[in-house]
């Protein structure tokens, strides 16, 4: 079944950003591409069989994402010392973590106990006190300490 | 259709297109294939690729340490099947970049410490080979540091929340940043006023239009109306006040000029008719009915707004239309007749908008960042990374880990030759920060080095280029077509550069050539599910 080499299909999500970034012309649902011609070092015909290609229909038609590619790495016969994707993970830190004022980084001795923001002077307290509710919720979530209310 | 894909530094400005940026990377995998395979397509057309029917060059590609076998197999399927390339080699950047950077045919052993964009690596190389099951891999870069430093200083200024772009902190990261060889003495001196001026970085941003007023949040605007409703209130009633005092002494005078006439002193009495400019006692008498209807309105006035003071504070709709528009001139309390035709007892005239702009007010200054401590706090995620809630380790707890794994002499080895590579190395102050760190956990009195890469965001390619041109005839090192069809896109041929081989097959993926599929116990073909990327 020939497919051209540079037809996509729709809807492909967007990914996390990298060094690698490139803006993709307008795609289009025809089978030939009006204007690329296809380039000749390539094999017109290619697939990519990760994609689902022709057989999976139309279940298969997105890319797994890291995730699920590790999930299925896991289920691999590894052995004990294999090196592997998930495995040279870094441990968490068994240190105690320093506490640091969200407002200017400064090393905090105090917490307020109504918005749970740190902070580590006098004028920052009042500053915190003043704050609007969106930002202090920014600021929780920076470092990951927001509450699920029930 | 249009001129194809625009990759790369060909993009020009990223902010007007970040919403549209591509990458076929999750984290530092690939893992949309079709995106990479336009990449590929961008470049090969941009070397001058001209041979028929097939890429005819080897190819040196680089992969992440210990990268998933169904990307490499689905790498080297793009290579092979779709470009026809004739054979290739995969091996790991830093250690490309650790080729480049050691004198040649030295086997060498050290220990890499390698930062880029999505992660950062600590990589131990035994004699010439990494040692991939000691490796470790932290989930923090660069991208990370952009995205924390975006945070706190939208967070410092909410007004300018879509002008601190991504590309304007990666600025900021490269040119203005730092790492602290001891943090928390580094904060210490940030504490100090005169520290912090000398310091402090002032980000000009470009003039918009915005009025200040406009970017407070509705929380704010409420609060604002609710204290201009309180001081009004306030206004009126002691205005209210003072009338009502006013006309109480004209009152009583003229209630006293009324008692001259009833005392019968007529003459004083036609003398202070004179005085007020009455004509006859019953005009007097008439302004006195009138005045004290007045002033008992007053006191019922005074008492009724006494008792609604409460409520309207709550009301969050303001009293009088015009009190938006006078919103800037409601600081200047000195001219309160100014107010005098809109709050009188009548119903209020619409005037037209008062538009001052506060006289103390420095255009300039409110469009400037202040990054202060932020120059420190976002290149110290790697070494803390709890500063952004993430648990793992950070680099110098877990170079502490790797080496606690080997031997004392290997341990000694190691630490002899430490090598930092990657971009998000490249902060003033890493290497003295990365040498400190050592200080601490080293014996008392031990040595070590450590040395940056000479370029370290170029020096992974030189190196590949290095390690191509030394090993073109080399065929222990090349995965060739062959090979690949015998044994899988996921075949590796370990060479000083690679990773470790685990000679695990993958059953053949859904395929054009249908219903291949080898029923295997690790099966790693989809039931892919149509959840989201990335």
């Amino acid at each position: 079944k020939k497919v051209p080499a540079a037809g996509f299909t729709q809807g492909i999500s967007m990914e996390a950003m990298s060094e690698n970034k490139m803006v993709p012309s307008d795609f289009s649902t025809g089978p030939m591409e009006k204007a690329a011609k296809p380039l000749p070092f390539k094999d017109p015909n290619f697939v990519h069989s990760g994609h689902g290609g022709a057989v999976a229909g139309k279940k298969n038609r997105t890319w797994k994402n890291l995730k699920q590619i590790l999930a299925s790495e896991r289920a691999l016969p590894w052995q004990l010392n294999d090196p592997n994707y998930f495995s040279i993970d870094a441990p968490p830190s068994f240190k105690p973590a320093k506490k640091y004022s969200d407002v200017s980084g400064l090393l905090a001795n105090y917490t307020d106990p109504q918005s749970k923001l740190r902070f580590s002077t006098i004028e920052e307290f009042s500053y915190i006190r003043r704050l609007p509710s969106d930002v202090v919720t920014g600021y929780l979530a920076l470092r990951k300490a927001t509450s699920i209310v029930p | 259709g249009g001129a194809g894909p625009q990759v790369g530094n060909a993009l020009g400005s990223l902010e007007p297109l970040r919403w549209m940026l591509r990458s076929p990377f999750d984290r530092n995998v690939p893992v949309n294939l079709e995106l990479q395979e336009l990449l590929l397509d961008y470049s090969f057309q941009h070397l001058g690729v001209s041979s028929q029917g097939c890429v005819d060059h080897p190819i040196v590609l680089t992969e992440a340490v210990c990268n998933p076998l169904y990307s490499r197999q689905m790498m080297s399927e793009l290579l092979f099947e779709c470009y026809g390339i004739p054979k290739v080699a995969y091996g790991i950047d830093s250690l490309f970049s650790f080729y480049h950077n050691k004198p040649k045919n030295l086997m060498s052993s050290g220990l890499i410490i390698s930062s880029g964009y999505q992660c950062t690596h600590i990589l131990p190389i035994l004699e010439g080979r990494l040692d991939a099951k000691n490796c470790k891999r932290i989930n923090l870069g660069g991208s990370q540091a952009a995205g924390y430093l975006q945070r706190l200083l939208q967070l410092k200024y909410p007004g300018h929340l879509a002008a601190i772009t991504l590309s304007r902190m990666e600025e900021i990261l490269h040119e203005h940043s730092y790492v602290a060889e001891d943090y928390v003495e580094e904060l210490q001196k940030w504490r100090c006023p005169d520290y912090y001026e000398n310091n402090v970085h002032k980000m000009q941003l470009p003039f918009s239009n915005k009025l200040l007023g406009s970017t407070l949040s509705s929380e704010e605007k409420q609060e604002r109306r609710q204290q201009q409703l309180r001081r009004l209130q306030e206004l009126n009633a002691r205005r209210r006040e003072e009338k009502l005092q006013l006309d109480q002494e004209r009152l009583d005078r003229l209630l006293y000029v009324q008692e001259l006439l009833e005392d019968g002193q007529m003459d004083q009495f036609h003398k202070a008719l004179v005085e007020l400019n009455m004509d006859s006692p019953e005009e007097l008498q008439s302004y006195i009915q009138k005045l004290s209807s007045a002033v008992e309105q007053a006191k019922q006035k005074i008492l009724q707004s006494e008792v609604t003071l409460e409520v309207d504070v709550v009301d969050s709709k303001p009293e009088t239309p015009d009190l938006e528009q006078l919103e800037p001139s409601l600081e200047d309390v000195e001219s309160i007749n100014d107010f005098e035709p809109l709050f009188s007892e009548e119903t209020p005239e619409v005037e037209k908008p008062v538009t001052t702009v506060q006289p103390v007010f420095n255009l300039a200054a409110y469009h400037q960042l202040f990054v202060g401590t932020e120059r420190i706090r976002a290149p110290e995620i790697i070494f803390q990374p709890s500063l952004i809630g993430e648990e793992q380790a950070g680099i110098a707890e877990t170079l502490q880990y790797i080496l606690d794994r080997y031997s004392k002499d290997i341990q000694d080895l190691l630490v002899q030759n430490v090598f930092l590579t990657g971009g998000n190395m490249m902060y003033p102050g890493m290497k003295g920060r990365i040498e400190k760190e050592l200080l601490e956990m080293r014996p008392f009195q031990s040595a070590f080095k450590v040395r940056l890469a000479s370029n370290p965001v170029l020096d992974a390619w030189y190196g590949a280029r290095d390690w191509a041109l030394d090993h073109l005839d080399d065929d222990e090192v090349w995965i060739t077509r062959k090979e690949y069809e015998e044994k899988g896109g996921e075949y590796l041929k370990e060479h000083c550069a690679s990773n470790i081989y685990v000679p695990i097959r993958l059953p053949k993926q859904a395929s054009r050539f249908s219903d291949t599929q080898a029923p295997g116990k690790g099966s790693g073909t989809s039931g892919g599910s149509a959840g989201e990327q990335a």
